[in-house]
């Protein structure tokens, strides 16, 4: 037997397109010839290798991506968790506090009850830099967003994207600047692709979403999408305080 | 080891490969900084620890992928020694030798260590087969490329304007190729009576 026709038997083996005949002669062969048994078990770790890393290439690579978004999240997380233990109040910050509270309370106790964006957005810090992949441009759009700059965080976010279209971090931030520049339409658009995605700001999206309709005063609108923020989500919490006000 | 009960940590391992958002970031929550420690402790720092997990549950998401790889042991354990062994690697790598290894006492049943074994293995020879496919010549790629990706042989020859017949002689050709190189290679012969 040459080796092609070897090949190809171990090929129609392997793909179920065997003769009875021929799988009969092939066993035989490979019983008798340690040599073979070996190439045939090599075959077929071939075979099993191409099939996982030349098929699925996309599937491994959203693997990979929304690992690295959960895992920049929980860093950043980190990474303030540990920096929020080094700040020390000073004794007279508490009777601060506690004025400032006294004095929301009858803010809020005077003022219309219908709630608004202003109170219920909680900005999160955009933190792309102290990562090892950073460049200019997303030092500046950290710098511009974390400083309320919205409208160069805006134009830097949309160039990282043009380089990094499925970028899950940027799409959310770039979103939120647009609600603060009260681009509500862009916002939605963006929210929505991240909604119908499966990275971590799924959920945060929705809330975002929420939030751009309340701006826009579109109680109806925040109410179904505040309905859809499941119970493990982060904005859960605050989204249900929402809902319960309006 | 099929034949053992499977953990209830294979939850872990099914959210690889679901790509369940949820469950991996309680990953990351419970067995991240253990890692994390680890690796500071041993001259490295937080974004050494990063890729060292990202890379730790890749390699994990292939080998489920591949082998369908089903857990007896707790994920914690495993998670962990294959993450430290990765690191240890890397500073032998860039020949760091020189720094003191502290290690932490953790007791890792035989199970946990069987299984980060088989992953090693699995690891190592997807780096060596990734080393050899891109030793083979530029026809054979490129029709392993597209009968793996297109998964129909039919398609394959329409496309490329060949018979069956002959599409499948090529591709058993081109894996004969393969099969000769890898197993003319030393290292190989390290692993292939693990795999």
């Amino acid at each position: 037997m040459t080796p092609e026709e070897k090949y190809e038997l171990f090929e129609r083996k392997i793909s179920n397109e065997i003769s009875i005949e021929e799988d009969r002669l092939l066993s035989q062969i490979i019983e008798d010839d340690q040599t073979i048994a070996k190439e045939f078990k090599t075959y077929k770790e071939w075979n099993s290798y191409l099939s996982s890393n030349l098929g699925l290439d996309t599937e491994k690579a959203e693997v990979a991506n929304n690992l690295k978004d959960i895992s920049d999240s929980f860093f950043t997380k980190e990474t303030q968790k540990t920096k929020s233990k080094v700040i020390k109040m000073p004794s007279w910050g508490y009777a601060v506090a506690a004025s400032v509270l006294v004095l929301l309370g009858v803010y809020t106790f005077t003022k219309s009850t219908t709630p608004v964006y202003s109170d219920f957005v909680s900005i999160p810090e955009l933190s792309i830099s102290e990562r090892a992949d950073a460049n200019e441009i997303g030092k500046k759009a950290e710098e511009a967003f974390n400083s309320n700059n919205y409208k160069e965080a805006e134009v830097f976010l949309n160039q990282l994207l043009e380089e990094d279209k499925s970028n899950s971090e940027y799409l959310f931030y770039y979103g939120i600047s647009l609600v603060e520049l009260d681009e509500f339409e862009k916002a939605s658009e963006v929210f929505t692709t991240l909604q119908n995605g499966t990275s971590i700001y799924k959920y945060r999206a929705i809330w975002f979403e929420a939030l751009n309709q309340l701006k826009q005063k579109n109680t109806d609108k925040c109410k179904v999408l505040l309905e859809l923020i499941p119970k493990e989500a982060e904005d859960y919490q605050t989204a249900q305080e929402l809902l319960e006000e309006l | 080891m099929g034949n053992n009960k499977v953990h209830a940590d294979q939850k872990y391992i099914e959210a690889l490969l679901k790509n369940d958002t949820l469950v991996l970031k309680e990953i990351y929550e419970k067995f991240a900084p253990k890692v994390v420690g680890y690796i500071k402790k041993n001259s490295g720092d937080e974004s050494k620890a990063r890729d060292i997990i990202q890379e730790t549950l890749m390699t994990i998401y292939a080998q489920a992928k591949e082998k369908k790889l089903e857990l007896a042991c707790p994920f914690d354990a495993y998670f962990f020694l294959l993450c430290k062994r990765k690191w240890l690697n890397e500073l032998k790598k860039n020949n760091k030798q020189k720094v003191t290894i502290n290690e932490e006492i953790v007791s890792i049943g035989d199970e946990s260590e069987q299984y980060a074994n088989e992953t090693m293995i699995f690891e190592a020879r997807n780096e060596l087969f990734s080393e050899i496919f891109e030793q083979l010549g530029k026809a054979c790629k490129e029709l392993l490329k597209a009968t793996f990706t297109i998964k129909s042989m039919e398609d394959v020859a329409s496309k490329l304007g060949k018979s069956y017949g002959y599409v499948r002689k090529k591709k058993s050709l081109c894996i004969g190729q393969l099969t000769k190189m890898v197993q003319s290679s030393p290292k190989y012969n390290q692993i292939k009576n693990l795999l």
